[in-house]
């Protein structure tokens, strides 16, 4: 029976897909680790893994294999876990809210995010015992679960949910705009804007081993409902006709896509976009079932990351500019394409 | 004509270090001041009908340098500190109230009923200031001097931390000290102090070259947004620079910004000879403490690879000497005796 599964065309034709994808993956990560404000050569990046993974014993000047493995690597590993996760945390939320505009800020998460690290850096909360990044995590979870008790208040409608994520969004906006208008010095703001639009430059190997099994187990947690996320397009109550345990799974994932989100935006900021534009992207090539839409959504949203974050790097030479203003600069147009292309508001 | 000439071979009296004596004939030719006084400070013309009685100070610096010229008397409140104010002047400084420990606001500021207000920034008062415009304050007839270090060859507009068109020079603090002294009609203190400040300047050179420091490289690293993301490091227009280039230093940072941030793999690459980091009583920023700084630059690692780092020339300074203030100076006497250092270890 197994024998006859792993023989069958369709598996075969499955797995080379996804080794595909997985080895373009590798590809392109190799190509981020080799490109930066200085020149590596791509042979140096092979043979500095190769050192690091199998104890090769390369040569390789110190310095440039420092480079290689503790900036530039750890960076492209979290960049394309982050791609991943916020846009499966999209392709989610657009199906459980029957919204094309869904996207994983519209939670509010980001705007909660932000409040998170700027009470933090300038209200001095914490008192130096919270890190930039917990103080966003904290942020994020909290707006999350103001907008979702609001939206619990205002009848649990799909409507209901995406006016409290723009009255929460709102809100803490308007917090996040308060501690700054109070913040002392020119400096402080630049700090924060370079936050508050997304910065991989302080990524190491310790945020890999956050961001990489949340993106993993979020993508394998929403696959594993993938069916019943196709139901959840057709209405809650189509769902519940079709088996579906409705409330449980709803909170399942937009739970999960939730965790995955606030991770994220801890580690690198409030990139925007992603969530938004790229599920629309993947649903362009395989169309809307679940269970190729998500892994689709993931492998997009890695490679634009990574992608993203190299040109922010090689943009304005001997200048990094911040993520999200590449994400939106590309995303926002893409995301107009798709606007206009008519069919977004079903 | 006679004048000048007297005063030229005071320089050259205090080149060889007997300043003493240089003081007391410079001194001699600073005359009383006569009012009506019109003076020309930052693009504006100031018109003084009698010395002010009633002073508010926005920045430590303009501050301090009241304090120095004995004006404290006259100082009714201050606002904008950076850290805490120089030991010499505690007790007077607590019976001065502070209106803000960053910006105050425009009411408190003319509540004082000031007849002059001292800037040491022009983006808390100027044509876009955050404390109130120049044209607020001329409708109550309240002059505003703004400190030349931070207009003169400075584009305020450009938004952050402003772009310096003109490097930063100490002769912008002389500037600064002369122009209060004739203000206040206390020239002589004026003169005095400026005579001391370039002799310790002059002071600082010889002992550079007394150990032959040429072809020194260093690296200012202010502070970071968090502690391993790109640092704010010195540019080659601001203070440090000015610090740098006159004990013949070579930054490595090639950018015109006062502050920019560059990233860590370029920083490593320019491997400097000594890496100077600020030391401050704001914690704002996890890399506001220096020993985080010091602990970050020998446990990275790539940084640790750095010259700096191995052979120990890491030099903590006071941030306000990495800033245009007269505090500059200090910076000047602190990076002279870290070459000593470096050139003892050679």
């Amino acid at each position: 029976m197994i024998g006859n599964i792993i023989s069958s065309p369709v598996f075969i034709k499955r797995i080379s897909v996804a080794f595909a994808a997985l080895m373009l993956l590798a590809a392109v990560l190799a190509v981020a680790a080799s490109v930066g404000e200085t020149a590596i050569p791509v042979g140096t990046v092979i043979n500095t893994i190769a050192n690091h993974l199998w104890d090769a014993g390369y040569p390789v000047d110190a310095i440039d294999a420092g480079i290689i493995w503790n900036y530039r690597l750890s960076r492209a590993i979290v960049a394309a876990s982050c791609g991943a996760a916020l846009a499966v945390s999209g392709a989610v939320l657009q199906a459980l809210l029957r919204n094309s505009l869904a996207d994983p800020y519209l939670l509010g998460i980001s705007a909660g995010a932000s409040t998170g690290a700027v009470s933090i850096v300038i209200l001095g909360l914490g008192a130096g015992m919270l890190s930039l990044s917990l103080g966003a995590f904290i942020g994020a979870v909290a707006a999350f679960a103001f907008v979702t008790l609001l939206a619990l208040q205002a009848g649990r409608g799909t409507g209901a949910i995406i006016l409290a994520g723009i009255a929460g969004s709102q809100m803490f906006n308007a917090l996040t705009s308060f501690i700054v208008t109070k913040s002392a010095s020119a400096e402080q703001a630049r700090g924060i804007m370079f936050w508050l639009l997304g910065n991989l430059s302080g990524v190491r190997w310790p945020d890999v081993w956050l961001a990489l099994p949340v993106a993993l187990v979020g993508l394998v947690v929403c696959l594993w409902h993938a069916r019943a996320l196709d139901a959840f397009t057709f209405g809650r109550e189509s769902a519940a006709s079709l088996g579906v345990p409705v409330r449980r799974v709803y909170a399942i994932l937009i739970a999960a896509a939730a965790m995955m989100t606030a991770v994220m935006v801890s580690i690198v900021g409030s990139i925007g976009f992603v969530g938004l534009v790229i599920p629309h992207a993947a649903r362009f090539f395989v169309g809307t079932r679940h269970g190729l839409l998500l892994p689709l959504s993931a492998l997009i949203g890695a490679l634009f990351l990574v992608c993203a974050d190299v040109i922010s790097r090689v943009i304005v030479p001997g200048q990094v500019l911040p993520i999200g203003v590449i994400t939106a600069l590309v995303g926002a147009p893409a995301f107009a394409l798709i606007l206009c292309h008519g069919r977004i508001l079903r | 004509m006679k004048g000048r000439k007297v005063i030229e071979l005071n320089k050259k009296v205090l080149a060889v270090g007997v300043f003493a004596a240089g003081l007391a004939s410079f001194a001699q030719y600073a005359s009383a001041t006569e009012y009506p006084l019109t003076l020309e400070n930052c693009g504006r013309t100031l018109t003084f009908d009698q010395a002010p009685n009633r002073v508010v100070s926005l920045g430590q610096s303009s501050t301090e340098l009241l304090y120095l010229l004995g004006l404290a008397d006259r100082v009714v409140g201050t606002a904008v500190w950076l850290g805490p104010v120089q030991e010499q002047f505690r007790d007077v400084n607590a019976t001065i109230p502070r209106l803000a420990d960053n910006d105050p606001s425009f009411e408190s500021v003319v509540g004082q009923k000031p007849d002059m207000v001292a800037t040491q920034f022009q983006w808390h008062i100027g044509p876009n200031g955050k404390v109130g415009t120049i044209d607020q304050f001329a409708e109550l007839s309240i002059p505003v001097y703004t400190a030349p270090a931070d207009c003169v060859g400075k584009d305020n507009t450009t938004g952050g931390d402003g772009t310096r068109i003109d490097a930063f020079s100490m002769d912008q603090i002389y500037q600064g000290i002369a122009d209060l002294s004739k203000i206040f009609d206390v020239e002589e203190r004026g003169a005095d102090l400026i005579a001391d400040f370039k002799a310790r300047e002059q002071a600082a050179r010889e002992k550079v070259a007394a150990v032959n420091g040429k072809g020194i490289s260093a690296l200012f690293w202010f502070s970071s947004a968090e502690i391993d993301v790109d640092p704010f490091v010195a540019g080659q227009k601001g203070a440090p620079a000015y610090v740098m280039s006159i004990l013949g230093v070579e930054n490595v940072i090639d950018s015109d910004d006062e502050w920019p941030t560059a990233g860590w793999e370029t920083i490593v690459r320019t491997n400097p000879d000594i890496i100077v980091i600020g030391k401050m009583d704001r914690r704002r920023f996890p890399a506001d403490d220096w020993e985080l700084k010091m602990q970050f630059l020998k446990s990275d690692p790539v940084t640790r690879q750095m010259n700096a780092v191995k052979s120990g020339n890491i030099v903590v300074m006071d941030a306000q000497s990495m800033n245009p203030t007269m505090r500059t100076i200090d910076g000047i006497e602190t990076l002279a005796k870290a070459i000593e250092a470096f050139e003892a270890t050679q």
